[in-house]
This record gives structure tokens, sequence and C-alpha cells, in this order.
């Protein structure tokens, strides 16, 4: 930041870079981010808060929230336990086929969600490659388990990266001075990597959240979208749309959004305790 | 005939008191490449032994194979009478103060030092005395409730021992531990540690590139080049009686004349015959070598001036170059030695083969005192004749590995 402005020291007089390129980024910014968030917000309490709270609480409306929060829980904790287990392995051990499994783990980051979804269903559905040998009252498909399952498909490479890269910086001499003190694999993983990942584990905890809460091309595919059964908030934001039904929609909708600027200013604001410092 | 030589030898092992650490021919090959090479060496109880080489001499690795960090292709670790080669680190009990201290960084100084404490599931009140003991030996303890990046490179550094200390260590393994602190901080801090191993009296092993760091901490030296043991014995042993070239040129700065072993323990070098005594004895006549010796052993004076009794003549030599360099002054010289030219298949002398004045003589550094050259000041250009307090016959092989099957016996 300061070599940017000490560069620009040779300039003399009046120089127009500066308010001309901020007048730009600020009027692309208008449109494309900070209007459609604020029109959620003015839209959403036009016909005033007692409707917007009508429509907030009506049964589904809850429902598609508590669903939301409930699946994106477990695949959080899903994510954080075995992006631990997976990013301690592959960072700790060198063996043939290594990178090959580090690639292909960090693989959904690149697949389209509604064929995540889709690839779901061919494997677990009714007459998929798996689904077809499990009895009827065990189908996976179309239930939460589903929403959960196609979550942590898509999410577990955010918290996998998030984790292997502070582990692979980590200082190895950490864990060998624990070792050479006398300490078993166990105690020094619980006493000393473990302290060292707080912030790897709420980082990639926060942001596989984040991106869960508001799956929708995976989920739409495997969950059956069914009112007040397997439809989540981002679900229910379309199919209330859909309907015409716009003041029902856009009630959740503010309180999605509401959701992802707490996480967003949570991962922003504390960065530094995060990181601990 | 080896066998023989052995067993001509007298016992001492039994006589002596068991050594605190042996390591056994160690060997050890990283991806092909070794790194070690049938290393073995001794330290004693409550002794320090710096362990001196370039980066790449392989003196890390000796280090980690002692924690256990690392294991050896061949070889083996004792502690104290015991095999470790194949414990893991933590059941070894020693103590490694890492280069970076490796403090962790969550813990406050004391939950640092009381560490190995703590998962040896000691009570929390012996935890306590303890490490307040140990605070208080390396002068800590107004900071123990202090996170360890609030503190400087050095008392970091004695967290990491104390840190060791707690669980009473076998031995104390130090990678280089001076070598992410200020030049004048390091002085300071290693005559700290000094005393405070003399205090606690651990076997300490030292991991160092700095000779002088290395003739400080030492009881003993060994110097490490590719991997093997050139040399091992006490700092005067090292600096005074080299037995190769590589220490002789590692630890400080030696002058090198190659020469040829003549009748009656002479050296032939060029055109004159050094008195070599003893140290030309170990060799056959005829056999190259190397005379080598120190700047500050070679004592100067006008032709038919005095030169001290006990000082072996060299030749004469005409004053090069003269530079003030503070404590001492630098004098390069042209010896009118007639450098001998290499025979085929010898190795080069880089001292001289390749000077464009090569047949006008033959370079060499001295330094004098500043008594001695205010006493006796020389100009530039001015005729000396010189003369030799203490120097070496080596043979004409840098490396003890090419010493041809130590057939040598350079102790004798």
């Amino acid at each position: 930041m300061s070599t940017a402005i000490s560069a620009m020291r040779h300039v003399r007089g009046f120089d127009p870079t500066k308010p001309f390129g901020l007048g730009m980024v600020i009027l692309l910014m208008l449109p494309l981010v900070l209007l459609p968030l604020a029109s959620i917000f003015i839209f959403g309490t036009s016909s005033g808060l007692r409707s917007f709270w009508a429509a907030l609480t009506a049964p589904d409306a809850v429902f598609a929230l508590k669903l939301s929060v409930v699946t994106s829980f477990y695949a959080t904790l899903f994510n954080v336990l075995f992006g631990l287990l997976a990013a301690y392995v592959l960072s700790r051990y060198t063996f043939f086929g290594r990178t090959a499994i580090i690639v292909t783990i960090s693989l959904p980051t690149a697949i389209p969600t509604a064929v995540a979804g889709f690839a779901l269903l061919l494997l677990w559905g009714k007459y998929g490659m798996i689904g077809r040998f499990i009895s009827e009252d065990h189908q996976l498909m179309f239930t939460p388990y589903a929403i959960i399952l196609a979550n942590i498909f898509v999410t577990f490479p955010l918290a996998f990266g998030v984790l292997m890269s502070v582990f692979e910086t980590m200082d190895k001499s950490l864990e060998e001075a624990s070792a050479t003190i006398g300490a078993t694999r166990w105690q020094t993983f619980w006493h000393v990597t473990l302290p060292s990942l707080r912030g790897a584990i709420v980082t990639g905890a926060l942001l596989t959240f984040a991106r869960a809460i508001g799956e929708f091309g995976s989920t739409i595919l495997v969950s059956g979208n069914l009112a007040g059964s397997t439809q989540t908030a981002p679900l229910y934001i379309f199919a209330k749309f859909n309907e015409g039904q716009v003041e029902a929609a856009n009630a959740v909708a503010i309180i999605l959004a509401l959701f992802s600027f707490a996480i967003f200013s949570i991962l922003f604001f504390a960065r530094d305790w995060i990181e601990g410092k | 005939m080896l066998a023989e030589r052995l067993e001509d030898e007298p016992d001492t092992a039994r006589d002596a008191p068991a050594p605190a650490a042996s390591v056994r021919s160690l060997s050890k090959s990283f991806k092909g490449v070794r790194v070690l090479e049938d290393v073995s060496f001794d330290v004693a109880e409550g002794e320090a032994l710096v362990l001196l080489g370039a980066s790449g001499s392989g003196k890390t690795t000796i280090l980690r194979v002692i924690a256990g960090l690392e294991r050896p292709d061949t070889g083996n670790v004792v502690l104290h009478g015991r095999d470790v080669t194949e414990l893991p680190a933590r059941e070894r009990g020693v103590g490694v103060i890492f280069q970076s201290y490796a403090l962790f960084p969550r813990m406050t100084v004391e939950q640092n030092v009381g560490y190995g404490l703590r998962i040896r599931g000691r009570k929390r009140r012996e935890r306590r005395e303890k490490v307040e003991s140990l605070l208080e030996l390396v002068h800590l303890l107004d900071q123990r409730k202090k996170l360890p990046s609030q503190l400087s490179g050095g008392q970091q550094q004695r967290v990491a021992i104390a840190r060791t200390l707690a669980y009473e260590p076998q031995m104390l393994l130090f990678d280089e531990p001076f070598g992410a602190l200020d030049a004048q901080i390091r002085v300071r801090l290693r005559r700290e540690i000094r005393a405070l191993l003399r205090d606690i009296n651990v076997p300490a092993l030292f991991i160092t590139h700095d000779q002088e760091e290395a003739l400080e901490l030492g009881d003993r030296i060994a110097v490490l080049h590719q991997g093997h043991l050139e040399q091992i014995g006490t700092p005067q042993e090292v600096y005074n009686r080299p037995e190769t070239e590589y220490v002789a040129t590692f630890l400080g700065a030696a002058n090198l004349l190659l020469g040829v072993v003549a009748r009656d323990n002479r050296v032939e070098l060029g055109t004159v015959a050094v008195e070599a005594g003893a140290e030309a004895a170990r060799f056959h006549v005829g056999q190259p070598v190397k005379l080598v010796f120190r700047p500050e052993d070679v004592r100067v004076s006008r032709p038919g001036g005095e030169l001290p009794a006990d000082c072996n003549p060299l030749a004469n030599g005409v004053v090069e170059e003269k530079h003030f360099v503070g404590a001492y002054e630098r004098l390069n010289i042209r010896l009118d030695l007639v450098a001998r030219a290499p025979r085929p298949g010898e190795p080069p002398l880089y001292e001289i083969s390749e000077t464009p004045e090569r047949r006008l003589g033959v370079p060499v550094i001295i330094t004098r005192t500043k008594s001695e050259a205010s006493a006796k000041p020389l100009r530039v250009g001015e005729r000396v004749t010189l003369c030799l307090t203490t120097f070496r016959v080596l043979p004409n092989f840098p490396l003890a590995s090419e010493r041809g099957g130590r057939v040598l016996d350079t102790q004798k």
C-alpha cells in the first residue's frame, strides 16, 4: 500500500487517476452488488414490518430456515473433523498416490453443483448404482440426509483447502520438539498441532457453513423440495417466487443475507483473533 | 593386520568412565546421496562436544539421529549404556534446542517449561515448584506469564533450555543455537550457556558452522566434512595440531606449502629444506607433503637480525603488502622458494600454482601483534627472513577420507 503511494509521488500537481478510478469502481459496484442487496431490504420492509414478520413466521418458512441451519451444521461438523484427518494424513505422510488423492478431494470445487446433485442421484437414487440395493425404507435420496450429503460433497474442498494449507506451512519443529519432550503422537496433536489450527478450523467451518446454507443447485436435485419436509431456505425462496409470493420469498432472503453478512464480518473483523495475534 | 592392531591396543574402555553418549559408525543416505559415512564419537559425562562443519557436512543429520527424529541406515546410538537406535524420539529423554527454539506459541513461558512434566502426569504442585526453580535458573521468573512471541531471541532460547531441563534429559542437543541472533548477543549468550552447562553438568552436543563459536563452546570439537569425521579433539588440539588440510583451513587461516620429505627428517620446499623433526618422521622419504602453519606462528626479522632460538628457520622473502587490521598487522610476504611444479596426477597446488609470478616465489600471509609490529617496523619491499614457531607436516591430501585407507598414523 505504502509503496503504491510513494510510487505516485513523482506525479506533480493534480493527479486525475485517483478520483476518476475510484469513481469508476464505486459506479460499477453500485449496480453489481450494493443495489441488489439494498433492494431486498427495501422491498422486504416496504409493506410494513408486520407483514414481513408474518411472512417470516409462516410454518414452511421457519421449517426451511431450520432445515438449512441443521443440515449445514452437520455438513460443517463432518467437514471439520474429516478435513482435519485428511489434511493431517496428507501433509504428514508421503506415499504413492498422495497428489492424486489431494486432487480428487479438491475436484468438487470445479464441478457445477447441479452436476454434483445429479451424480449423487445416479449413485444413491432408488435405481442408482448403490441405491438399488437399499431397501425402500432406508432410501437416502429425497430426505434431509441427502441434503447433508450434497452439502458435504460441495463444501468439503473448502474446509480441506484451508486446513491443508495451514498444515503444510506449519513449523514442523514444533511437533518434533513435542516428541523429543516425550509427548505421544496424540498428545502432540492435542496440545501442539490443534491449537495452531484454531484459526484454520474456525475459518474452514465458517466458509463451509456459509456455502452450505446457501447451496441450491445440488440440493434441489437430491432433496425432493417438499415444503415442510425437505425444503431448505434457498429452495423455499425459489418455490415462493415461482408461486408469485414475492413477499414470502423476500423475508427468507433477508434472513439468509443477514446470515452471510454475519459470517463475513466474523471472517473479516476477527481475523486477528482467528490467526491468534 | 587391523585386527592385530586392535588387540594390541590397551583396553582403556573398561578403565575409563562409560561415555554419556556414543555414536557408532552412523551412515545415512537421502535419496541416494550419502550424508553420513561411518561417523563414530563419544560424549563424556558433563562434556560439551561441538560438531563443526559447513552446511551439507551432515552435522544436523547427526543431531536428528541422536534425537530420534531421523533413522540411520546403519550404526547405533547409545545413551548411558543403552542402545536407543530403535527407540522413538519421545522415549529417549534427550533435550533438543531447535534453531527456531520451537516454543509452543499458544502456551505461556511457564506452560512451555512445564509441558514435559504435564505430559508425564506430574502433580500440579510439583510442576509449579520445578518450573519456578528452572525459570529462576535461567533468570526468567518475572516473564513467566508472557507468550513466547513477547520475548527476545535470547530469552526464548533460555525458555527452550529450561523446557528441556524440566524432564532431566540424558543429553542436550543444540542445533545452531546462536544462528538467529545478532553478533553481539551471540557472544554474551554462549558464555551464559557455557556457564549454565557447567552448573547443571549435563552432556551437550552443539551444532555450528562458526569456528569461533566452536572454539569457545566446546570441551572438544569434531570437524565434519561431507559426512566424514575429519578430526576430533580439544580446541587446542584441533587448532594447533590439525590432522588434515581441511581442518587446518576450516578452523582459522593457514599457509600451505607443498614439499617433499627428504632425508634426516627434513622437508624440502623448492630450494630450501626445513628441519621438521618428528613431524617429518611420520612420512617416507620422497613422499609429497604439505607444510602447514598459521599466520601467527611466524616470526620475521631483517636478514642477519635476531630470531628466537626455538624458531625453525624457513626462508627469506620480500614484504609485498602490509595491512593494518586493528588488533594486529598482516603482511603478505613472497618467499624466495622456487615452487616445485606439481607432479603428474598430483592435486593442484592451490596456494601457488596459478599465480603468474610463480617463478618469483611463493606468497604467504603472516600476522604480527601490535607490539611486535611497532618494535620491528617493516616497509613494503624490504627483505626479511622467516622462521616458524609451530607447524604441521600433513600428507598431500586435503581430507581424512583420502588418506589411502588410513595407512598413515598421524597420531604418532
